[in-house]
C-alpha cells in the first residue's frame, strides 16, 4: 500500500511535470484553452454552467476533507507539528469551505442543486493516499495536486462559463488556490533541500536557498492541461 | 543608462550576498530561456491575436520591446503626462479632428495590461539596479532570483499583450502611460531596503492580479479573457511569495478582489 502511494505520488509528479512542460514549450493548452473559450462569446447553456459550478464545489469539498484528515497526522496538526503549517492547513481548508460555499451559492441562484460531495475523482486520489502518508513531503505532494488542478479547472472554466459574474468568481477563487500552491511548492523545495527550519513565519531570508526564490511559480501562463471535466463533479 | 538617475551610480556594498556579476550571468541565462521559449508563444498569441484585430502593421520584436521596456520607466513619468500613444505620429498643424480612441473596446484593456507589465519589468528591473549600486543593503540570493524569474515572466506577459496590440494593427505600448506610474516609480525611488522593495512589489503584484481578476468579467473577446485568466494566478503567486518573505501570512485573502484594479480610465494615453 505505502509503494502503491510513492506510485500515486510518482505519476501525479510525472503529470505535473508534464504539464508544465507542454505549457512551456507550446502553450498547447493555453491554446486549446482561448478555442475552447469562444463558448464564452458564443454563449453557453446554464446547464453546463451549473456543472462547473458542481464540479468546483466538489473539488473545494475533497480539498476540505483532505486538510481536515490531514490535521489528525501528528506532523501536520499534532504535537509535531510546525506552527507555521499547522496555522496554514487550517486556514487553507477555512478558506476552501468558502470556497465551496460560493460555488454552491452560485449554483442555487440558477436554479441548481448544490454540490456537497466530493469529487469523485479526486476523492478516490485522497482515499488511496491519505493512509500511507508519512512525512510532510508526502502530505505537501498530495496538497499540491489539488490545488493545482483546482486551479487549472477555474482558469478554464473562466473560459466556458457564460457571464461576466461567473468569470470573475472563477477568477478570484483561481489565484487563491494557485498561491496556496505556490506556498505548498516553496515548502515542498525547502524539504527537499533537508531545511526545514527555514518554514517559519518571519523566514530567515537570507539563509533560504536560492531556488526557494522561485520555485513557488514555476509558468509564466498558468496551464489548463489538468483541469477537470466540466461535467466530473456534477450533481446527477 | 540607469532608469534612476545619477543616485544609483555610487557606492557598491560590500555586504551584497549576491554580486553584480551573479545578477547579470542570471540574467543571462534567463534571456537564453526566454529565447528558447518565446517562439512557442509568440505562435499561441497569433492565434489569440487574430480575434482582436486584423491588421497587420509593425509587428514589434522582442530585441525592441526590451529596449523599451528597459526604458520605460524614465519615459513613464513623460508619458503619464502625454496624450500620445508610442508611434503615433504628432498632429499636424491644421484642426484637430474630432478625437477617437486608440484603442477601442477590449483594447483598451489590453493597453491597460501592457503598460501594467511594462512597469512591472521596470519596476524590478530597478530594483536590480539599486541591489547592484548597494542601496538595498544586502540582498539575500532567494530574493534576488525571485527578482529575476518574476521580472521574465512580466515580460512575457507583456510580450503577450503587446502582440496583440500589434496584430490589431494599434501603436505599441512600451512604457508605462498610466495613472499610477509617476507614484509608483517615487516609491521604488524611495526604497532603501529589501523589505521595502519587497512591499512596493507587493502592492505591484497584487494591482496587477486585481486588474487580470477585473479583465475576465469586463472584457468580451474570449481570447482577452484568457489571456488574462492564464496571467492572473501567476501574479497572485509572486504575491504569495512576497508576503512569505515579508513575512507576512502568504495568502490573506479568500478571494481575488477588484477594488485596486486599473481600470481603462488608468491609461493616459487615448
Amino acid at each position: 500500500m505505502h509503494n502503491r502511494f510513492r506510485q500515486l505520488l510518482r505519476d501525479s509528479d510525472d503529470l505535473h511535470s508534464d504539464a508544465m512542460r507542454a505549457a512551456r514549450v507550446g502553450l498547447n493548452d493555453y491554446v486549446e484553452a482561448a478555442r475552447g473559450s469562444v463558448a464564452a462569446t458564443a454563449g453557453i447553456a446554464a446547464g453546463d454552467d451549473v456543472a462547473a459550478l458542481q464540479t468546483a464545489a466538489g473539488l473545494e469539498n475533497v480539498a476540505v476533507q483532505t486538510y481536515q484528515l490531514a490535521l489528525t497526522l501528528p506532523f501536520i496538526g499534532g504535537p509535531l507539528a510546525k506552527p507555521e503549517i499547522k496555522t496554514f492547513t487550517e486556514r487553507t481548508m477555512a478558506q476552501h469551505s468558502e470556497h465551496a460555499t460560493a460555488f454552491n451559492a452560485a449554483v442555487q441562484r440558477l436554479g441548481g442543486k448544490p454540490q456537497t460531495g466530493p469529487d469523485p475523482k479526486y476523492a478516490e486520489v485522497v482515499k488511496q493516499a491519505v493512509p500511507n502518508i508519512k512525512t510532510p513531503l508526502d502530505a505537501v505532494g498530495l496538497a499540491i495536486t489539488l490545488e493545482d488542478v483546482a486551479a487549472q479547472t477555474y482558469v478554464k472554466d473562466i473560459g466556458l462559463v457564460s457571464t461576466a459574474e461567473l468569470r470573475q468568481l472563477f477568477a478570484s477563487v483561481a489565484g487563491v488556490e494557485s498561491q496556496h500552491k505556490a506556498i505548498l511548492l516553496t515548502v515542498q523545495a525547502l524539504l527537499k533541500a533537508n531545511e526545514p527550519q527555514l518554514i517559519a513565519r518571519p523566514p530567515e531570508i537570507a539563509q533560504l536557498p536560492a531556488a526557494a526564490g522561485s520555485a513557488g511559480f514555476p509558468d509564466a501562463f498558468y496551464p489548463t492541461a489538468m483541469a477537470a471535466p466540466v461535467e466530473e463533479g456534477a450533481v446527477k | 543608462m540607469s532608469v534612476f538617475g545619477d543616485r544609483v551610480q555610487h557606492a557598491r556594498h560590500a555586504q551584497m550576498a549576491i554580486s553584480e556579476r551573479e545578477l547579470s550571468q542570471l540574467n543571462r541565462e534567463l534571456d537564453e530561456l526566454h529565447e528558447s521559449t518565446f517562439p512557442q508563444v509568440r505562435k499561441a498569441i497569433d492565434e489569440l491575436a487574430a480575434n482582436l484585430g486584423t491588421v497587420v502593421r509593425q509587428p514589434s520584436t522582442r530585441r525592441s520591446f526590451f529596449l523599451g521596456a528597459a526604458g520605460a520607466v524614465a519615459l513613464g513619468a513623460a508619458a503619464a503626462c502625454s496624450s500620445r500613444p508610442t508611434g503615433t505620429p504628432a498632429s499636424s498643424s491644421a484642426a484637430p479632428p474630432a478625437p477617437t480612441e486608440t484603442y477601442p473596446g477590449d483594447l483598451k484593456v489590453v493597453a491597460v495590461a501592457t503598460a501594467l507589465e511594462n512597469l512591472a519589468v521596470s519596476s524590478y528591473e530597478g530594483a536590480l539596479k539599486k541591489a547592484g549600486a548597494g542601496e538595498l543593503g544586502a540582498v539575500p540570493p532567494a530574493v534576488a532570483t525571485f527578482v529575476q524569474t518574476a521580472m521574465k515572466q512580466h515580460a512575457d506577459h507583456a510580450q503577450a499583450w503587446a502582440a496583440v496590440l500589434a496584430r490589431a494593427g494599434k501603436p505599441p505600448i512600451s512604457d508605462a502611460p498610466l495613472s499610477i506610474t509617476q507614484d509608483q516609480l517615487a516609491k521604488l525611488s524611495a526604497a532603501k531596503s529589501v523589505p521595502e522593495v519587497a512591499k512596493f512589489a507587493l502592492d505591484l503584484e497584487n494591482v496587477a492580479a486585481q486588474t487580470y481578476t477585473f479583465a475576465t468579467a469586463n472584457v468580451s473577446d474570449a481570447s482577452a479573457i484568457m489571456t488574462a485568466a492564464t496571467i492572473q494566478p501567476v501574479e497572485t503567486m509572486h504575491a504569495a511569495i512576497l508576503n512569505f518573505i515579508l513575512g507576512d501570512y502568504p495568502i490573506p485573502d479568500t478571494f481575488i478582489g477588484t477594488g485596486n484594479a486599473l481600470k481603462p480610465d488608468n491609461l493616459t494615453v487615448r
